[in-house]
């Protein structure tokens, strides 16, 4: 049992982020697992995906040909299982997206496997590997351990690892998969991309963005217009989509757009969950102004304001008028 | 002198004959529409308490003799209508005279007795009763017609409306209709008199000074004898006529009042706004009915009653603050809508009448501030805060209500205060006091202070608390608190209309009170919480007395143990805040305790019982205002600032103080005067012993926390040297610091398995002491597993637990009971999860999504059962009664204590062994829970039972039989539709559905019902997915803090943007 098997993450025939980021997680356990890093990537015939995941640092490059691009939970989970067998390795790694998410705790049970989701932390303790995620709302980290476990499944929380960009000529294999018999697949039926409205926020420099402290639908013009004067982008958090008050093209998070050109993020009544930083975390600048002073949002921002919102709102219009 | 009148003057027989065809008629007509009134009256609820009714026959005659409600703050318009009833009531009286005089004693005797003096007398009097009835009709007629008050139009300028509305039209016609009818019979009435002295000229003119005046009037203008006899004789049938068909009519349109008002007035309930009716028992102990108004057959008898005496004289239109600050409601137009509806189904249940969708709109009912301004105007007794109460409850059992205040309400039930903060940071404001404040439940004492939330909780209020804390200590009083015993008192909860939540504060606070240490009196800074207690809380248990800090205040300076030693010498003005001044009558003790301190106290136009609101009662300080409307504490600030000089506007209200601080800085008037609270002037006055050099405070902090620290060491360091002689039982987990909550546990300690070191920890303390909450958490051994040994996780077996037969569709909903995390981050012993005692616990919003989703399922498919199963401590059942009480119909707990720490596999596997024995048709489950946020439990759970699953889903689409249409949300707003087979686990997300909101009384109702238990000992059998090695507070980066107000935020804010975005901005 040696070696790290990470299955790659990818949407749209792109490879996503989150599959450069678990491989740097591997990396950085190289000493610890004596083996190779293996990247496995579920797609159909063509090779275009796997020549994305040909990254520095991956040992072997599996291409593992399911008929379709699309995922499905239980064909990933068969395939998982089977590659295990025929590679053992000590580690595998998903990434703790909406895919990771509906098929990492299947096969660590179809395994018996060690178990470990939403991980930012990972190392190895002598030969024990360790990793740390957080628990009570990401108030508290968890320091967890699998002990007589020679399988652990792990999924990697986005945008912790710096991404793997450069890219190498690792050893490639090709294997087809029928999965015909399986049974309790989905059937992939269509994409629903958000609506569009001509806004993009992950191309916008300038963010204002607002969350719960707005309190209510009726505040939303008042908040858009300030964001209009000031020649900011107006975006949000989830739960204001989630409420309906702004369609989905505003939302930053990780269910919504990352703002990944963003110089100046304007945070006004965000406390800051975790799927909320996931989109604005890494911005130069970040000013988050809410009531709460012990906001998560406190931890990421540059600067921070225990104010009224709306107070502030009212105040900052006046410079821009 | 046998002076008398002729009634029948040039009448001939067949005239009589059909005046008297005409009398009885309209008698009939008026009998009828009374007697439909009662009818409609009987019809209404009956009265969950009885009537005091020679109180209210007392307080009624009182009220109608001196019409003191009439002329409180319009003087002219009390006094006119005095004059109108007065003289109607003479008129009254002189139509019995001539009636029974003409139609019972002439008749029956022969003769009659209206003659002679006695016929000159009551000419006399009635003469001048009409004439005073006039002149009021007059004065009457001419302010409705030429005064333009605003309070006697219909036109709903609040509403941003422009026309009447067609009812509105309709009141307008009733109104002159009335007043105009009433005016034409006394003005035809003293021309018949006129025109009768002008022809019989009897002797001293009758003693009818009007009719003489009106006589010489004729005379003077020429009337000949001709014109006169026709006249009189016209002028009789149509005097006559108007009056019989003003008779005829009075129960049928305005002129009801005349009875209805008298009815009302003497029922009038002494307490209605501060003392809320409750809920009327459930007819079977089993019955969940509907509560409060909802449609009119909800309404009482005595309701309708209040209802029919309306007069839209507009005086409760005038004083609402919601009115005032342009919200969607007039009182007035509530009672009226309220009595149009009613009118219209007679009092009768025809089901289909809701009265929120077809008469009163939602925000109308959420408008309301319950200050009791309309109640404490309103001339005819007419109760509405109650009504609107009653209707807000009907609208909390819909769940038809403001996000805002349904997380209140959530908040409240969780943690006892409406600031969602631990119960154990109730006590915090005290810990900066140089002195330890008593805790009643251990010591008592002469008075247990009743804090309240928001002297408890808000900033600036903990201010004011610790002032009165300081002047009780100064003045020797000894008082406690109840500590985190305390829960919000619950006044404006049941405003609110969460009656079941307001019963279990009011219980839970009874309780606590009852179980704490001796106390003599109740005292509180807080009216709100005054008022309940005083007036509410006696209906549940005998309390002690309670008095608001006015009075205590009052009583130490008038006593000398506070004595005044720099006079203020201020000018300030105060605000009667709502629930002490109207509620209560608590107006004098704040103002003597200004003048005491010297003060020079100038009062604002609208005080006492006419006091403004300042917009936070009956929880609307929970509900935000929709932005742009007018705030009524800022038209306050206007009305204080236009006094002109004032220093300081004091207030004795939390509440007040809160409103009133935002309020002065947003209306402009921020420079002119501070905003102050009775007590704060007070401790100036009494020039309060300044706290003992605070850094002295802190000094012994720090030489108590040293000593502590060393006691500690000291004590570890034996522990250890004692724990290494022990014989080495293999624990992991060192003893870092010991958690006083955790009571030592006497239960074997669970076979151990050993973890690595820790790199930070010395090897001695490596090993637990015995008898220490370890066993609590037991670190349960993993099962070695490897690629040669794979061990799939296999479904607990539970062979006792048997699931009912079905008679439906199935859905199982897996709910945890989540831990909450406040501000403190304390960990338990063992250091493998937090200290016992500081999570707050609350059903996880996921799983409340996915109940929602399993409800709407069942409903939609149209029958079948939800199941909702948890696996938690008996803690836990709150979350499953919640799940009940929305609509569950059976709930499932599974826990051994050896599932304290569990990872999502174990519990995968328990729940895996319920879903074998309910084999249900679907399982829907939150995607993750916010506690520990693993993500996993649900397809795991589907891996275990072999059925397909689809996580983050935010649609679901399913017939009940076949496929299951899904829909995945995934990054970056891409969605993916999917199909999958059914049985099958849907993991869902959170905010798909908002979840309904269940009543307290909707979960008390439910806790009648069985949960049943599932022992899980022993099912743990290694095949876990981790174990907690530690728990740890993560380093967190803080951003740079921005101090300064607004103003200077902004400032800087715009400054950077201008930096880093440059010329664009």
């Amino acid at each position: 049992m040696s070696g790290i098997l990470i299955i790659a993450d990818h949407f749209d025939g792109l490879l996503r982020d989150t599959t450069r980021e678990l491989l740097s997680a591997a990396v950085s356990l190289r000493d610890g697992v004596h083996g190779p890093i293996t990247m496995a990537v579920l797609t159909d015939s063509s090779t275009s995906l796997v020549d994305q995941a040909d990254l520095q640092g991956v040992d072997q490059l599996h291409h593992c040909n399911v008929n379709t691009q699309h995922f499905d939970p239980a064909s990933y989970e068969e395939v998982i299982c089977r590659l295990g067998t025929a590679l053992r390795p000590r580690i595998i790694m998903l990434a703790h997206s909406a895919n990771g998410m509906a098929c990492a705790p299947a096969v660590a049970a179809r395994l018996g496997s060690g178990f470990a989701s939403d991980v930012f932390g990972i190392r190895f303790d002598g030969n024990e590997l360790v990793v740390t995620r957080g628990a009570y709302a990401n108030k508290l980290n968890m320091e967890l351990g699998f002990p007589n476990k020679g399988i652990v499944v792990v999924t990697i929380r986005g945008a912790t690892f710096k991404p793997v960009t450069e890219s190498a000529t690792a050893v490639r294999s090709t294997e087809c998969f029928d999965l015909s018999a399986l049974t309790g697949r989905a059937r992939h039926i269509e994409y629903v991309q958000p609506q569009s409205t001509g806004l993009d926020v992950s191309t916008a420099d300038f963010i204002l963005s607002v969350g719960r402290g707005i309190q209510d639908e009726k505040n939303i013009p008042r908040f858009q217009a300030l964001a209009d004067r000031l020649g900011a982008t107006f975006a949000c958090s989830r739960p204001i989509v989630d409420a309906g008050w702004l369609p989905k093209p505003h939302q930053i998070g990780q269910s919504g757009k990352v703002a990944s050109n963003c110089k100046l993020y304007l945070a006004l009544g965000i406390s800051g969950a975790v799927q909320h930083l996931y989109g604005m975390k890494h911005v130069e600048t970040i000013v988050a102004v809410t009531t709460d002073t012990n906001a998560p949002i406190y931890g990421v921002a540059t600067y921070g304001a225990a104010l009224d919102v709306f107070e502030l709102a009212d105040a900052l219009e006046k410079h821009f008028s | 002198l046998g002076q008398a009148r002729e009634i029948f003057w040039s009448i001939g027989s067949h005239g009589i004959a059909i005046f008297y065809i005409f009398g009885y008629s309209a008698m009939l007509i008026g009998a009828w529409g009374v007697v439909r009134h009662i009818r409609k009256y009987i019809r209404g609820r009956k009265l969950a308490t009885p009537v005091d009714i020679l109180t209210g026959l007392k307080r009624m005659f009182l009220e109608i003799s001196s019409h003191r409600m009439l002329r409180r703050r319009d003087r002219w318009a009390g006094i006119a209508h005095q004059l109108v009833l007065v003289g109607f009531l003479i008129a009254f009286a002189g139509t019995t005279i001539i009636f029974i005089d003409y139609d019972i004693a002439r008749p029956l005797f022969g003769r009659g007795y209206w003659s002679g003096w006695y016929y000159l007398g009551t000419s006399l009097l009635l003469d001048i009763g009409h004439l005073g009835l006039v002149v009021g009709l007059i004065y009457l007629i001419v302010r409705r017609g030429a005064f333009r008050l605003p309070k006697l139009r219909y036109v709903r300028a609040y509403r941003r409306e422009t026309a009447l509305r067609p009812a509105a039209r309709g009141w307008r016609l009733e109104d002159w209709a009335f007043i105009l009818s009433l005016l034409a019979i006394e003005v035809t009435g003293f021309l018949e008199e006129g025109v009768r002295l002008l022809m019989d000229h009897p002797y001293l003119d009758d003693l009818s000074p009007v009719g003489a005046v009106v006589a010489k009037l004729l005379a003077g203008a020429g009337m000949s004898a001709k014109t006169a006899r026709i006249i009189r004789h016209d002028d009789w049938w149509f005097h006559g006529l108007l009056a019989l068909a003003f008779t005829a009519a009075i129960p049928w349109y305005k002129a009801k009042h005349i009875i209805s008002v008298v009815a009302s007035l003497a029922l009038r309930d002494d307490k209605p706004l501060s003392r809320l009716p409750m809920e009327r028992p459930p007819s079977a102990p089993e019955a969940l009915e509907p509560v409060g108004i909802a449609k009119v057959s909800d309404l009482s008898w005595k309701q309708m009653l209040h209802l029919d005496a309306c007069t839209k004289c507009g005086r409760c239109h005038e004083v609402c603050p919601a009115r005032a600050s342009d919200r969607p409601l007039s009182p007035r137009d509530l009672i009226l809508d309220l009595r149009t509806l009613n009118d219209e189904v007679q009092g009768r249940d025809l089901g289909r009448i809701s009265l929120v969708s077809n008469s009163i709109e939602p925000e109308t009912l959420w408008a309301c501030m319950s200050c009791g301004a309309c109640q404490e105007i309103c001339p005819v007794g007419i109760e509405h805060p109650p009504l609107i109460v009653q209707m807000r409850r009907s609208l909390v059992d819909q769940d038809k209500m403001e996000p805002q205040l349904r997380s209140v309400f959530g908040a409240v039930a969780q943690t006892g205060n409406s600031f969602a903060e631990p119960s154990r940071k109730r006590p915090t404001w005290t810990q900066e006091l140089d002195f330890k404040v008593k805790d009643i439940r251990q010591e008592e004492a002469e008075f247990l202070w009743f804090v309240g939330d928001y002297a408890s909780f808000d900033p600036r209020n903990q201010k004011v608390s610790r002032t009165f804390a300081k002047l009780l200590q100064q003045a020797g009083v000894d008082f406690a608190l109840l500590h985190e015993s305390e829960w919000t008192a619950g006044n404006d909860i049941r405003r609110a209309g969460e009656e079941g939540l307001f019963e279990t504060l009011a219980h839970h606070n009874i309780a606590a009170m009852n179980s704490a240490k001796p106390f003599r009196r109740i005292i509180t800074t807080d009216p709100h919480s005054y008022n309940t207690l005083r007036n509410e809380y006696p209906e549940f248990a005998d309390i002690a007395p309670i008095d608001h800090y006015s009075t205590v205040l009052l009583e130490l300076l008038e006593s000398g143990r506070l004595a005044v030693t720099e006079p203020i010498g201020k000018r300030v003005t105060f605000h009667d805040p709502c629930h002490l001044g109207r509620l209560n009558k608590g107006y004098d003790p704040p103002r003597q305790v200004l003048a005491a301190i010297g003060c020079n106290l100038v009062e604002m136009p609208r005080n006492r019982d006419n006091s403004f609101c300042c917009g936070a009662g009956g929880g609307r300080i929970w509900i935000p205002d929709t932005p742009g409307t007018p705030k009524p504490s800022i038209s306050r600030m206007h009305e204080a600032a236009a006094l002109g000089g004032i220093d300081i506007f004091v207030t004795c209200c939390p509440k007040d103080l809160t409103m009133y601080e935002d309020a002065r800085k947003t209306s402009g008037h921020e420079q002119s005067f501070v905003v102050s609270d009775l007590a704060e002037l007070v401790a100036q006055a009494v020039a309060l012993r300044h706290d003992l050099a605070p850094h002295l405070a802190k000094l012994m902090e720090q030489i108590v926390d040293a000593v502590a620290d060393r006691i500690g060491d000291a004590i570890t360091t034996r522990l250890s040297d004692f724990v290494a002689t022990l014989p080495r039982t293999p624990t992991p987990e060192p003893l870092m610091t010991t958690d006083a909550n955790s009571p030592p546990s006497d239960r074997p300690t669970a076979p151990a398995i050993p973890l690595p070191s820790r790199p930070r920890e010395s090897a001695s303390a490596e090993q637990a002491a015995p008898g220490v909450d370890i066993s609590e958490r037991p670190i349960r051994s993993l099962a070695p597993m490897g690629w040669d040994d794979l061990k799939p996780l296999q479904a607990a077996n539970f062979p006792a637990y048997r699931a009912p037969n079905r008679s439906g569709l199935r859905i199982l909903v897996p709910v945890k009971h989540v831990g909450i995390l406040g501000d403190e981050r304390r960990l338990g012993a063992d250091e493998r999860d937090v200290a016992d005692g500081i999570l707050d616990y609350a059903m996880n919003e996921w799983d409340e999504s996915a109940l929602e989703e399993a409800l709407l399922t069942i409903e939609r498919l149209g029958g079948g059962e939800v199941v909702a199963v948890t696996v938690g401590d008996e803690g836990a059942e709150a979350s499953l009664r919640k799940a009940l009480a929305k609509g569950a119909a059976r709930a499932v707990r599974v826990w051994s204590p050896e599932l304290r720490v569990a990872d999502p596999l174990t519990i995968a596997r328990i729940l895996a062994g319920i879903v074998l024995a309910e084999a249900p048709d679907l399982i829907i489950c939150g995607v993750q829970s916010s506690d520990q946020a693993n993500g996993a439990t649900g397809v795991a759970l589907a891996r275990v039972l072999g059925m397909p699953h689809a996580a983050v889903v935010v649609e679901v689409q399913w017939d009940g039989k076949g496929d299951i249409a899904a829909t995945r949300e995934l990054e970056g707003g891409v969605r993916e539709k999917i199909e999958l087979p059914s049985p099958a686990v849907i993991a869902v997300q959170s905010g798909i559905h908002t979840p309904r909101y269940a009543t307290m009384r909707m979960i008390k109702e439910a806790k009648k019902r069985p949960i049943e238990v599932v022992d899980a000992a022993g099912v743990f059998d290694g095949s876990g997915g981790y174990i907690v090695r530690r728990l740890f507070v993560p380093e967190v980066r803080k951003s740079e803090m921005l101090s300064g107000d607004p103003a200077q935020v902004a400032a800087f804010v715009a400054k950077l943007i201008r930096e880093k975005i440059g010329a664009k901005a």
